[in-house]
């Protein structure tokens, strides 16, 4: 297999980490290729791994659109060439997520007949499997038929992703009852009814997201990030809380300290670095999209996501189910 | 060398629409000269930084040193512009 493309300057521990995280997933059989700035190796040990190389960074602040248009010599534009013109089977990045969704979009293209090109985020759920929720940022307003191909889409990812042979989607509304929702939520209720290729329960809530309700919440790029930091900001909340309640007296301490064995695991399936990033599902390549504070941990598992994708063939799977879709 | 003998007004207007059709998933039929990209066409900055691109990959080699300037971008409005905005680069 070609080698997934890392940037190796993006994120806020880059290159430090990206590149720990890109040797460790390399020691483990996935090919890896760095992208970055030529004098890469003099600041940090690369490990013997190829160097594509790029002069210059999109930063955080960056606006993505035309940070791509501007810095064409940049990491991110670098990485997905190397995928559009078949050096790279894929790119990771940790770096700003608009810059990476548009270098993505703008250089390896959508798949014929996919409208946009949507982030696919894992939700953990407690004692059960992770939701998939899309789109979590790509596109603030979307069209009901979008929402439909969101629905496609995520469905392919979950199934490839957690094994999952029919995932139920369910449409993110105010309600269960399918009059609920807003003049396209109402919309895109009928078109998810009708669709084919994908098991529709129906309208979904909030609350469902992290729980054994469905697999794939299908919603707006606006909405689906308002859930996705609100979540991110409660469960660091909640955590917060319990670290302070077990510290506030020696019996409380002792007590957790007797609680751990149990607590750790459910605090590694809840922790997003476990799922290594979110997939920009629609574009022509895969491309991982991880959080900016990503650990070694956290690149080397989106390496591997990046790996299974591409041996998976999401793309084509995906590609399939679009172009079934508009010859129905 | 480019060549910007062979280039016309409907040729340009033809692929304008060719790839914002493509870009929107639309077709060529459904879009006019007057139409303004955000409020008839529903496309977002994203699309129109496609479009540029898509415009300059489809231009670069007729037109000598083609490159839609950033500081541009704002006044291309309608789908008249975009094609007043090539024909006029290209000399028409």
């Amino acid at each position: 297999m070609l080698p997934v493309a890392v940037d190796a300057m993006g994120g806020d521990h880059a290159p430090d980490a990206i590149v720990a995280g890109a040797r460790a997933a390399a020691d483990g059989g996935i090919p890896v290729v760095l992208v970055g700035p030529a004098d890469l190796g003099s600041r940090v040990d690369l490990g013997g791994l190829d160097l594509i190389e790029a002069s210059e960074v999109i930063e955080m602040d960056d606006d993505p659109a035309n940070g791509v248009r501007r810095k064409k010599d940049s990491t991110l534009v670098r990485a997905a060439e190397a995928v559009r013109d078949g050096r790279a089977s894929a790119m990771v990045s940790a770096g700003n997520t608009g810059a990476t969704m548009a270098s993505a979009l703008l250089r390896m293209g959508r798949i014929k007949g996919v409208g946009r090109p949507a982030i696919a985020t894992i939700i953990p759920v407690p004692g059960g499997r992770p939701t998939v929720l899309l789109d979590s940022g790509a596109n603030a307003e979307v069209q009901a038929e979008w929402l439909v191909q969101f629905a496609q889409m995520g469905s392919i990812f979950s199934q490839i992703r957690f094994d999952e042979d029919s995932p139920r989607v369910g449409l993110l509304s105010i309600g269960e009852e399918p009059g609920k929702g807003d003049s396209l939520r109402k919309e895109a209720f009928g078109l998810l009814e009708a669709a084919s290729g994908i098991q529709f329960i129906g309208n979904v809530e909030g609350r469902d997201v992290m729980a054994d309700t469905c697999d794939v919440v299908v919603t707006d790029g606006f909405t689906g990030n308002v859930v996705l930091k609100t979540l991110e900001g409660a469960l660091r909340a909640i955590v917060g809380a319990l670290g302070a309640a077990f510290s506030s007296n020696a019996e409380s301490a002792a007590h957790a300290e007797a609680l751990m064995p149990a607590l750790l695991p459910l605090y590694v399936s809840l922790d997003p670095e476990t799922y290594g990033g979110a997939m920009l599902l629609g574009t022509d390549g895969v491309c991982i999209i991880s959080h900016g504070s990503s650990s070694p941990a956290a690149i080397t598992n989106a390496i591997g996501v990046a790996r299974d994708m591409v041996v998976s063939d999401v793309v084509g799977r995906i590609a399939s189910a679009i172009a079934d879709d508009g010859s129905a | 060398m480019a060549d910007q003998q062979q280039l016309t007004r409907s040729e340009i207007l033809e692929t304008v629409k060719d790839r914002l059709a493509d870009i929107l998933e639309i077709e060529p039929s459904q879009i006019s000269e007057g139409q303004s990209f955000i409020d008839d066409l529903e496309a977002d900055s994203l699309a129109l930084i496609e479009l540029v691109e898509a415009l300059e990959e489809a231009f670069g080699s007729r037109i000598e040193n083609f490159r839609v300037e950033d500081e541009d971008l704002e006044d291309l409005k309608t789908v008249r512009d975009a094609i007043d905005y090539v024909a006029e680069r290209a000399g028409l």
